[in-house]
């Protein structure tokens, strides 16, 4: 264990590698990759590692870079990518064949506004757009989580009662370029974490097709399954958190991040870095003897929506805020949340630092005093957090 | 000093901002100091400001120091230090949200004091490290990156020794720039404050939900527009147009101007060429057939897809165009010259004396001028007709030709006396020789040449011809030598064939025509009874190179014997003895008594020895000029580089071949055997080497859209050109170059 002023694409970087290199008795590690701002430095990274068996294979697109994460997932290997924004929109049919076909990749994915007009900042709507792919997508607010959660993401992934990609989630330039100190675990103890893979359907001599043609039937089936697959996330996370804290000896976030939420009254729900920013005027306002709360959504797929629902209870007054927008209905998180809100609370729904906006105390403050104030929830209102 | 006493002499958490332009090094320097303070035991978070900025741009990055892990998120509105890369960003800016006793160190040349003045309730640095790092040769001559040095004169302004910055350094692996980070360690100058107050600028106001400033929306906008970013001063370097010396220039031994003629015929046709040609000599038609043409061995097409044929071209135009009379200078003063010899470079520095308004006069010791363009190239390469054309053109100049005039030491010095100056430009009459004796059969080739021109009937049926020698004499007389119904005719030569001085074309002519070629040959011995019968030949080797760039021919004793009834000898020619007065010296080009300049001059292959009617030509005109205080030469550009010029731009066209006659019409009389190129398309072929064509690559080729056409020519927008150089790199004729720029920005 050693502690480095890295930046978080460099920590997945290094995470991908490390986990790639424990995979070395098995079928070995291959990344497809293709660059973009501001994922571009991991995949710089990634391209001068020594790896131990296997390679990083840098194509022309990140549809193609997605395709080669498929062919050597399926052939057993352990394997990674990275891409971000308009990236991530040209990988998306292969993102969900990864996922349809039970491939357990692990994508990282720098956070940004999805363009034009070009914007390269902060901004959680790329992942999001692939919300429904069948991903498992895990949301970091700093540094350490990002390399943790990259480790995290393979024994999840490639569990055998889930076995489905998960994507790790970091905004751009805020987490991806930001270096910070943060604690590099050694190749020794990543190999004592993640077991090699033994992938049960992989392309072993016997040829055979995979992801060929289904009838309606077969398809409803395989949707349970792998909607089956997601719920049993919860169970395998507690797992993987647990072992992490044994070798590691230290313990990731939960998929949900409570801050005295206790005896809280109100409470602001977010996810990514924002969340410090929140936790910030909660302790603020309740020296101001507000009693206020704040959760952060760091598992978003599977939802937990349970676990939500019963830190929630009966609070009367949830403000959510996402750095994103379903253009025409408004936060995509808000829309999941306000469905687990106690019954007659007001939920509010703000929209603030989309297309990197610099989320500052003073705008968090502002969303408080709002959500205080009001009598009832309206439609979500949109902020534009750089004046 | 301990770290915790290192500690204690400055407050956590701090924010620092450091402001700097793209390019400079100042995300790193953040990191840089973010090491340091790691390297005492604090937590730290340090990031850069990102965003679609070029180099120049001006850039923010931020570092935050604190006890315990460093949560916030934001960027830093309130710094506690301020380092500024670059004075040119020091504004209300880049203050914004300092407090009174906030730290603030900079780069700049500007007395410290100064300095210091302008900021009364800061406590300021002021360090120039763009020398120190410049000095220690940190970055590029034109970017100069001093993010290690200014670091090390921030940790002299918080105290930290410098065994902790040398351990950062190490750390990161820049432990090179140390020497730099000391000497700024050692120098900054430090300015406490002196007042203090609320805060400096900027202040915290209250947000208010859901306000927006008034933007454009997307579908408001009705047309494409750029934000002005005015980048001039960002830059380090510019382009410009600056038409550079093409190779065919730079070959050409009479000085034309053979872009500009090309480029002329293409684009205002064929008279407008003649006159540009006109501009450098009265001899395209001549030139166009007799020139070796060093200016086709240069051309940068000859790699591509073969080079322009620009002596078709030239003959092209001299065969075609209208000429008008050469105009001639009004000369308030005119100075009367005199020419000794109507050769090539006598013709060439009467044009030049008669152009400029004197009056020329050339002795000619022959019946009419020419020299070896009448007596010694054959009519089927030069047609009499178009050599009196071209020389025509210098009577109605009015160039008098004084004829069959032998001039002697003695008349030297009468036209010395006569004139205002004299050039001499005899050429070369002496001949060398085998040495084979007074055997009947064996002749020098000129005057072979030179009788068969002035129309003797000369009948070589039955016989056995052997030329001697590699130049177009050689050449010129076995092709002579077939038309006149030779049953053999063998060229010897005692090098290779890529050593021939004769031009090329007409080898392979010679050839075709049915000249055989031996090569590595040497003539040692002559048999024969009164008449030449055969001729002994030994076999040649080459050794090392000699000093003329050749390889040194040994005669080996390999010998054989080959049937020789006529034997024509073109060995070369030096100077003949006895035309200078004895008591005159040659300095250069100039003829001395007695250590005094004379006003006598020497051109031509007399002076260099050269021996093509090119040099001549370019010869006689510079002497000339020299002889009458005048100046021909053209202005000095710099050259056209192989790398420059880029072929892929052109579509590929094979050059146009010039039309020949039938070997078997050839040989059956003198005709003219080639008939030159069909026409002027040949022209298109030409890159326009160095020279602007306005073809608007470079337009098309500006990501800034900062180029706009004017006239025949361009403009670079300076302000809005951030110099990177594409359009320089895209002109497919090096017209254009780049250069550096002083930092403008101090």
């Amino acid at each position: 264990m050693a502690l480095q002023l890295i930046s978080a694409n460099h920590a997945a970087g290094m995470a991908a590698t490390m986990a790639g290199n424990a995979n070395r008795s098995a079928r070995g590690f291959c990344a497809g990759l293709y660059p973009i701002t501001p994922s571009t430095e991991c995949m710089e990274y990634l391209c001068v590692q020594e790896l131990l068996k296997g390679q990083v294979v840098r194509v022309e697109s990140e549809h193609s870079a997605m395709g080669v994460c498929i062919g050597a997932a399926a052939s057993g290997a352990r394997t990674f990518t990275t891409t971000s924004s308009n990236g991530l929109a040209y990988m998306a049919e292969n993102v969900y064949v990864a996922a349809l076909m039970r491939l357990p990749v692990v994508m990282v994915a720098a956070n940004r506004a999805l363009g034009p007009p070009w914007n390269l900042w902060a901004d959680h709507g790329d992942s999001l757009m692939l919300r429904d792919s069948g991903w498992v997508q895990l949301y970091c607010a700093d540094n350490q989580e990002v390399f943790d959660s990259v480790l995290m993401a393979y024994r999840i992934a490639e569990d055998r009662r889930v076995l489905l990609p998960v994507m790790v989630c970091q905004e751009g330039f805020i987490l991806s370029h930001s270096m910070v100190e943060t604690e590099v675990s050694s190749q020794e103890e990543v190999d004592l974490y993640l077991p090699p893979l033994d992938l049960p359907h992989r392309l072993r001599d016997d040829a055979r097709t995979m992801g060929g043609v289904d009838t309606p039937a077969v398809t409803e089936a395989h949707r349970a399954q792998h909607h089956e697959a997601m719920s049993q996330v919860f169970e395998v996370y507690r797992e993987a958190q647990e072992e992490f804290e044994a070798k590691f000896g230290r313990r990731p976030p939960d998929l949900l991040v409570p801050y005295k939420m206790d005896d809280a009254e109100v409470v602001l729900i977010s996810m990514g870095t924002i969340s410090s920013t929140v936790d910030h005027i909660v302790d603020e306002a309740r020296s101001r003897g507000v009693k206020v709360g704040s959760i952060r959504v760091r598992g978003y797929r599977p939802f937990p929506e349970l676990q939500l629902k019963e830190m929630l209870g009966g609070i009367g007054r949830v403000g959510v805020l996402d750095r994103d927008i379903s253009l025409g209905f408004g936060g995509v998180l808000w829309g999941e949340v306000r469905g687990v809100a106690a019954p007659g609370a007001i939920s509010q729904g703000y929209i603030l630092g989309v297309g990197g906006g610099d989320v500052r105390p003073k705008h968090i403050e502002a969303v408080l005093k709002d959500l205080l104030e009001r009598d009832s929830a309206e439609a979500p209102i949109v902020m534009e957090t750089n004046l | 000093m301990s770290k915790s006493d290192i500690k204690g002499s400055f407050k956590v958490p701090l924010e620092l901002r450091v402001h700097g332009r793209g390019g400079q090094g100042g995300v790193t320097l953040a990191k840089l100091i973010a090491t340091l303070y790691s390297g005492l035991g604090l937590h730290v978070q340090t990031f850069g400001d990102y965003g679609s900025e070029r180099a120049g741009a001006p850039i923010r990055a931020y570092t935050r120091v604190d006890e315990t892990t460093v949560t916030n998120r934001n960027k830093v509105y309130n710094p506690d230090h301020l380092i500024v890369l670059d004075p040119g960003l020091l504004g209300p800016s880049v203050l914004d949200g300092t407090s009174s006793g906030a730290l603030l160190l900079i780069n700049t040349t500007e007395e410290g004091a100064e300095v210091a003045k302008r900021y009364p309730m800061l406590r300021v640095g002021v360090i120039d490290a763009t020398s120190i790092a410049r000095k220690h040769g940190i970055g590029t001559a034109s970017v100069v990156i001093i993010n290690t040095t200014l670091a090390g004169a921030y940790a002299r302004l918080l105290g930290i020794p410098m065994e902790v910055v040398s351990e950062a350094y190490e750390k990161v692996g820049l432990a090179g720039d140390l020497a730099a980070a000391k000497e700024a360690y050692d120098s900054v100058e430090i300015f406490e404050a002196i007042e203090s107050g609320e805060e400096a600028s900027g202040g915290v106001e209250e947000y208010v939900l859901g306000s927006f400033p008034a933007i454009l929306p997307l579908t408001g906008h009705v047309s494409e527009r750029f934000a002005p970013v005015c980048t001039g001063d960002w830059r380090t370097q510019t382009p410009h147009y600056l038409f550079h010396e093409a190779p065919c220039n730079g070959e050409c031994p009479a000085g034309n101007d053979v872009v500009g003629f090309i480029q002329t015929l293409k684009e205002d046709g064929v008279d407008a060429a003649a006159q540009r040609l006109l501009a450098t000599q009265p001899f395209p038609s001549v030139c166009g057939r007799v020139c070796p043409a060093p200016c086709i061995g240069s051309c940068s097409r000859r790699l591509y897809d073969g080079a322009v044929n620009i002596r078709g071209l030239e003959r092209w135009i001299g065969d075609n165009a209208e000429f008008p009379p050469i105009e001639k200078a009004e000369n308030p003063e005119p100075k009367r010259i005199a020419i000794v010899g109507g050769g090539p470079a006598g013709l060439a520095a009467a044009f030049e004396a008669a152009r400029a308004g004197h009056s020329a006069t050339i002795y000619e010791a022959n019946e009419a001028p020419g020299g070896v363009l009448r007596y010694g190239i054959p009519e089927y390469r030069l047609p009499g007709e178009v050599l009196d054309r071209e020389v025509g053109r210098l009577r109605e100049l009015g160039v008098k030709v004084v004829s069959s005039t032998v001039v002697n030491s003695e008349k030297l010095i009468e036209l010395s006396a006569g004139n205002d100056a004299v050039i001499i430009a005899a050429g070369l009459g002496r001949l060398a020789d085998l040495g084979f004796g007074e055997l009947s059969g064996v002749e020098q080739g000129i005057a072979f040449l030179r009788a068969v021109k002035s129309g003797e009937k000369i009948n070589l049926s039955e016989e056995d011809v052997v030329v001697v020698g590699g130049g177009n004499t050689a050449v010129d007389c076995a092709r002579t030598a077939l038309r006149l119904g030779a049953a053999r005719v063998t060229l010897l030569y005692r090098r290779g064939r890529e050593e021939m001085p004769a031009i090329d074309d007409e080898v392979a002519d010679a050839i075709e025509e049915g000249v055989r070629l031996e090569l590595y040959s040497q003539p040692v011995q002559a048999e024969g009874a009164g008449a030449i019968s055969a001729l002994e030949v030994a076999e040649v080797e080459l050794y090392d190179y000699d000093e003329t760039g050749r390889r040194r021919p040994v005669v080996t004793d390999r010998r054989r014997k080959i049937p020789c009834t006529r034997l024509f000898m073109a060995l070369g020619q030096t100077p003949e003895a006895g035309l200078m007065p004895d008591v005159w010296q040659v300095e250069g080009e100039r003829m001395l008594s007695g250590g005094a300049p004379l006003n006598v001059w020497l051109a031509g292959d007399l002076l260099t020895g050269a021996g093509t009617v090119a040099h001549a030509i370019g010869d006689g005109r510079r002497v000339a000029a020299l002889a009458l205080e005048s100046n021909v030469a053209r202005e000095e550009k710099p050259e056209v580089t192989p790398d420059g010029v880029r072929a892929d731009f052109f579509e590929s066209r094979p050059p146009m071949a010039e039309k020949h006659l039938q070997v078997a019409d050839r040989l059956s009389s003198f005709a003219e055997v080639s008939e030159g190129i069909t026409g002027p398309e040949e022209a298109e072929r030409c890159f326009s080497c160095g020279t602007c064509t306005a073809c608007d690559t470079c337009l098309y080729s500006c990501p800034e859209g900062v180029i706009s056409r004017d006239g025949e020519s361009y403009n670079i927008d300076g302000e809005f050109c951030k110099g990177c150089g594409i359009c320089v790199a895209e002109c497919p004729r090096m017209a254009m170059n780049m250069s550096g720029l002083e930092s403008g920005r101090q």
